[in-house]
Formats: structure tokens, C-alpha cells, sequence
């Protein structure tokens, strides 16, 4: 029995073991899924290690001498102060560099990147059919959540009809997730039947 | 009228495990038998396919391979099919992931497996930067340098040794991302890379995402979209290299037809003891 045979035949178990779950729960399922965890967390564990503290800190403060680097590591560590409840408001500092920083990028990124492209592309092709049906579905669902007037008369009409778009993007939104999950199952069996059973090609 | 109601009181009692087993040869069958139903090509892979087209030769391109392994069914006949064109046509390939969990051999595996198909070198045709932590600093950092973020490639070499990256240094050299993710990197790469560098960019995404991305379509700043394994089969269509997503859509068909019938059904079912118990 060849490694490759054997890593297939294992993966056919674990996918099998975890569709078990479909007839009920069992201990196949519960083996496949600790497994899983288990060694999801391993392998972050050793993926940021190598990656983060190794590549990232360690080899250019050392290798390359980028003394800079000392500012993120003394900020990286303080973080761990959180288990000591005498110096845990030292992590605070790490938090608030992390939320600033955050915050920053992403103010930009949402006007810049989101809001404002999205806001002039509704209303350039207004003219347009289509561009029309867009702008009454962003006004109305944007009424549908103004709640500081009782939707009642126009103001509830126009929240009536704003709920219909919710619901037409919802059923969209549901349509494609089907059409997700019925794609993992297929990829899935796939697999089975080609990479473990041979039975097609 | 009575008859109905009892055929439809039974289905409610009906074992669901039952529609799971339905819905398993479902998929199987087509597997085994293909039916080789129609498949149409939609308005925006076609797009993205034209864009891809239009490159001249010799023009780089950054691939990213923004998938976790519980997703291949999905994104990797995307990343086959855009890598087998973009080489066809012998533009530049720069691959890189901001994913960390198994898109790096992910990623190795179906570059190494097309540059082999069409003779490709690497550090000449194509780099594979791999994998870097913090999605939104090696975006945004790219655009400074590449060489800054990525001292080195996936594999050790620093990238001023690779004849490739020599020509690469940050945004300004790239002609077109092709973004493939299962995940909002998508976004990112949307409003931080195309809004502040202008890099034009298409994405082939899971069918989860591709409603929200069907937005930056209309904005523009997507030029092309491809959306789950339909995305992906029209996109193989589309390259002329059919492979496991045109495979699936059989099986993606007849379960869709099951589900619909099961919707219809079960609202029949509920609106009819709906007016009986009202009627009670």
C-alpha cells in the first residue's frame, strides 16, 4: 500500500465520518471533528510561530538588524500582561495601537473604497431602467431602517417596499449559499469517487 | 381534497434522512452518468475573460489564491482555469495568498502542476511569492514595495535574484490582479489595492460572496466576476479546458430541481394544513 493510497484512504474516512453525522451523531463524527480541531490548532500554532514571530521579528531584528522591530515585539509581549491582573493595564497600549491603527485604515478604506464609489455608481445610470429600479431599492431600504419617524402613510410605503428588496437580496443571498453547500458536497463526492474509488475518471 | 391533505400530512411525518439520501445519489448519479446539460456563460465571466484576453503578451499578472481547502470544489478549478489562460497567452504570473491554512500548498500544487503543462520557468514566467501574515499591511505595503513585504519568495530566493521581479517592484508594474477567495480578502483587495492604486481586477469568488460582489461589478471596480462552481464551469467553458466543476454542474442541476420541488412542496403542504386548522 503506497503513502499517497493511504493519505486518500484516510481523508475518504474522515469525510465519511463526518456525514455520518447526517444519519446521527456517533463517535466516527466525534473522532473526525476533535481531530480536526486538534490539529487546526496545531498547525496555527506552528504557522505563526514560523511565519509571524520567526519571518516577521525574529531573523530581520537579529539577521538584519531592523531595531525598529523592537517597538512591535515590546508591544506583542505586552499583550501577555493580560494574565497578570497587577500589570494588565499594560496590554492596553498594544489594544489601543491595534484600534487606532484599525480604525485608520479601515475609515479610509470605507469612504474611499465603499461608500463613495458605490453612492456615485447608484445614481449615474439613474436613467436607465434598471439604474432606476437600484435607486427606489437603496431609497426605500434605507427608509425601511430610518426609525426615528412611525412608518406610517408615504414613509411606510416606501418601508414596505424597501422590505421586498431586503427579501428579494435575502432569497438571492439564500440561492447562492444552496448552490455553495451543494458544491462542497459534490467536491466531496468527487473525491470519493475519483481520487479513492477510481470509479470515474 | 381530503386525499391531498393526507398525502401531505405523511410527508411532514416523513424521516428526513430520507431527503439526505435523496439528495446523495442526487450528486452521485450525475457523477457517474454525466448528462451533459447545457451550460451558459453569463455577462460577467465572460467579461473577465475578455479582460484577460486583451493583455498583451508579456504583461504580469497577480493571482491570489485567497482560499481555504474546505473550498477547492469552488475556487480551484477558478485558479486552474485563469492560470492555464493567463499562460496560454504568456502573460507574467506573480501568485501570492494572504490565507494561511493549506492555501500555500494549495497554491504550489496547481501552479507547478500548469507550468509544467505549458513548459513555464520559474523566477522567468512565474513567481510564487507565498504567504504572508496581516492581509491588510501586505496589501496596502505592496504598493510601496513588494520586495518590502516579501524579501524573498515561497521558496527562499531573495526577489531581486528571480529575473521576474526584477521588472515587479510594487502596483504601477502589475496589469491586471485576478483575485480568487473564498473570504472578504476580497473586499480588501477591492478598497484598499483598486481604490488607492487603480490596478484593474476581476474575482472569481464562492457562491456565498458573490451576491455582495456582484456590487463592485456595477462600480466598476471589478471589470468581471465569476460566482461559485457555475463561475468556475463557465470560466472552463470559456478557456476550453473542462475539468471538475463542468464535471459537477450535472449533479449541481438535478439537485437544484430537487430543492425547488421540495420548496414547492413543503409550502403546499404547509398553506393546505394551514386553511384546515384554520377552517377547525
Amino acid at each position: 500500500m503506497s503513502w499517497e493510497f493511504f493519505g486518500t484512504t484516510l481523508a475518504a474516512f474522515f469525510t465519511l465520518s463526518l456525514y455520518s453525522f447526517l444519519y446521527k451523531d456517533n463517535p466516527f463524527y466525534k473522532l473526525a471533528e476533535h481531530i480536526f480541531a486538534g490539529m487546526s490548532a496545531g498547525y496555527y500554532v506552528g504557522l505563526i510561530w514560523h511565519t509571524v514571530i520567526k519571518q516577521q521579528l525574529w531573523m530581520p531584528l537579529f539577521n538584519d538588524k531592523q531595531y525598529l522591530l523592537i517597538i512591535p515585539g515590546v508591544l506583542g509581549l505586552l499583550m501577555f500582561t493580560r494574565f497578570f491582573s497587577k500589570v494588565s493595564w499594560l496590554s492596553r497600549f498594544s489594544l489601543a495601537f491595534v484600534v487606532g491603527n484599525t480604525a485608520g485604515i479601515s475609515l479610509i478604506r470605507q469612504l474611499h473604497g465603499l461608500i463613495l464609489p458605490q453612492t456615485r455608481s447608484t445614481f449615474l445610470n439613474v436613467a436607465t431602467f434598471s439604474g432606476l429600479v437600484m435607486v427606489l431599492g437603496v431609497i426605500s431600504t434605507l427608509i425601511y431602517f430610518y426609525f426615528s419617524k412611525e412608518h406610517k402613510g408615504a414613509l411606510g410605503a416606501a418601508a414596505k417596499l424597501g422590505i421586498w428588496f431586503i427579501m428579494i437580496s435575502f432569497g438571492a443571498s439564500f440561492g447562492y449559499t444552496v448552490m455553495a453547500r451543494v458544491s462542497l458536497l459534490i467536491g466531496r463526492a468527487q473525491f470519493l469517487l475519483t481520487n479513492w474509488l477510481h470509479i470515474i475518471k | 381534497m381530503d386525499s391531498f391533505l393526507k398525502i401531505f400530512s405523511l410527508l411532514k411525518g416523513i424521516d428526513r434522512r430520507y431527503i439526505f439520501l435523496l439528495i446523495g445519489v442526487a450528486v452521485i448519479i450525475p457523477l457517474i452518468f454525466p448528462l451533459g446539460l447545457p451550460l451558459g456563460v453569463t455577462q460577467p465571466a465572460q467579461d473577465l475573460y475578455n479582460k484577460v484576453e486583451s493583455l498583451k503578451e508579456g504583461s504580469v499578472v497577480l493571482l491570489t489564491f485567497d482560499y481555504y481547502p474546505s473550498t477547492l470544489p469552488e475556487t480551484e478549478p477558478m485558479s486552474y482555469a485563469a492560470l492555464r489562460q493567463l499562460f496560454k497567452k504568456n502573460i507574467k504570473v506573480v501568485t501570492v495568498t494572504t490565507i494561511p491554512l493549506g492555501a500555500l500548498s494549495v497554491m504550489e500544487s496547481v501552479v507547478k502542476n500548469v507550468a509544467r503543462e505549458y513548459h513555464k520557468e520559474y523566477g522567468v514566467d512565474y513567481v510564487n511569492l507565498g504567504y504572508k501574515y496581516g492581509y491588510q499591511a501586505v496589501m496596502l505595503g505592496m504598493g510601496r514595495k513588494i520586495s518590502d513585504i516579501f524579501p524573498t519568495d515561497a521558496y527562499g530566493s531573495k526577489l531581486e535574484t528571480l529575473p521576474l521581479m526584477q521588472g515587479v517592484k510594487n502596483y504601477k508594474e502589475v496589469d491586471f490582479i485576478f483575485i480568487v477567495s473564498d473570504n472578504a480578502t476580497v473586499d480588501y483587495w477591492v478598497s484598499l489595492v483598486n481604490a488607492q492604486f487603480g490596478t484593474p481586477m476581476g474575482a472569481g469568488v464562492t457562491a456565498v460572496m458573490a451576491p455582495k460582489c456582484y456590487s463592485y461589478l456595477q462600480t466598476g471596480q471589478l471589470v468581471g466576476l465569476l460566482g461559485g462552481m457555475k463561475g468556475a464551469a463557465e470560466y472552463e467553458k470559456l478557456t476550453s479546458n473542462p475539468g471538475r466543476a463542468t464535471r459537477g454542474m450535472d449533479s449541481q442541476s438535478i439537485i437544484h430541481f430537487a430543492i425547488i420541488f421540495f420548496v414547492v412542496l413543503g409550502n403546499l403542504g404547509y398553506f393546505a394544513t394551514r386553511k384546515k386548522e384554520v377552517s377547525k
